[in-house]
């Protein structure tokens, strides 16, 4: 599934609008310990976190993964998000608990 | 000057109720420690009668408290004047979430005097994570005269690393606490734009029993405290 899809499927929030969403994503993974998320992580997964820090951008791009989603009402500061911006990795936003988050991509077939 | 520059009181839940502030100035000049510091987790409500005692025995002191920010990273402030504390203590207060102890489970929160009577209790859980990023954490301290030491830097628990996954580059910390010579390899080894030179290096103890507290082992010239904490003592 593409990114793009993703999000006229869910209606979540882009807050990186100038990047390229035609993006794959397959699979995702969940966490906010950006040591384990580094560790575990695989390449084009969507990542779902709470973590707003700005290491979020480089653990990212480190693990190749195809988007954030940033869960549960948190947000990246203005910094971030133009660091994601600059780094060409798109954050979405989905407003609910990682757990709903999870269970809508799995509905949508990721 | 031997130094232990990160230990708890009994103010802290999770440290033994021997921690009295006359136990650890005691027991800190039996290991003929130069200089201490009381870091307690989110509170300096124990320093004042740390303070006391440690200057009754001669026994050096920073004043300081472990922050724990709202990526639940463990960062020290350390402070040359007591009274430096008091605004760091108003600005923790106003970024607690206010979640009540529950000694049974975590311990008691005591607060004592001079002469280790318990003259308070700490109501609020001190071991959660206040509402201020890292960045913030070390802005406050910094803004209130005090150095920020990012404290057991390769820790499996509430460390930078564990939980930011590296030390972030723009961090304008003072110092990194280590538990040993290897670690420093480590970190060095994982942080190509770190500099062993450039950095200033912790060795302590992190002790909640008093047992723990450091042996006269890690040594501090006084041209670095100098540049650290000035000349004020």
């Amino acid at each position: 599934m593409r990114i793009s899809e993703l999000v006229s499927k869910t209606g979540w929030k882009v807050t990186t609008p100038g990047l390229d969403l035609e993006k794959e994503i397959h699979g995702a993974y969940c966490g906010d310990l950006l040591s384990w998320v580094m560790g575990n992580g695989e390449p084009e997964q969507a990542w779902i976190t709470v973590q707003v820090h700005m290491n979020v951008i480089a653990v990212a791009k480190l693990r190749e993964f195809s988007c954030i989603i940033i869960a549960d009402g948190a947000s990246l500061p203005p910094e971030v998000t133009a660091k994601a911006e600059e780094e060409e990795i798109p954050v979405l936003e989905s407003g609910i608990p990682v757990f709903e988050t999870a269970k809508i991509l799995v509905e949508a077939g990721v | 000057m031997f130094y232990d520059l990160h230990m708890h009181s009994c103010l802290s839940p999770c440290a033994e109720d021997e921690m009295t502030p006359n136990n650890i100035c005691n027991m800190a000049m039996l290991k003929e420690l130069d200089l201490i510091a009381v870091t307690d987790h989110n509170s300096c409500r124990q320093l004042p009668a740390v303070d006391k005692v440690a200057s009754a025995l001669g026994l050096r002191l920073l004043y300081g408290a472990e922050l724990e920010s709202s990526e639940e990273v463990h960062v020290l402030g350390l402070f040359p004047k007591l009274e430096q504390t008091y605004p760091l203590q108003e600005w923790i207060d106003a970024h607690m979430p206010g979640i009540p102890n529950d000694e049974s489970y975590f311990g008691k929160q005591e607060i004592m005097n001079e002469m280790d009577e318990i003259i308070g209790t700490e109501k609020n859980l001190l071991i959660v994570s206040l509402s201020a990023t890292l960045e913030e954490c070390v802005d406050a301290i910094h803004r209130f005269g005090g150095r920020a030491v990012l404290a057991h830097v390769l820790d499996r628990a509430n460390s930078v690393t564990q939980q930011l996954g590296f030390i972030p580059m723009d961090l304008p910390y003072d110092g990194l606490e280590i538990k040993s010579a290897d670690q420093k390899q480590r970190v060095l080894d994982t942080h190509p734009w770190i500099h062993e030179e450039d950095t200033h290096w912790f060795i302590d103890s992190d002790a909640h029993h008093l047992i723990d507290i450091s042996e006269a082992v890690n040594e501090m010239s006084e041209a670095v405290f100098e540049e650290l904490w000035g000349k004020s003592l």
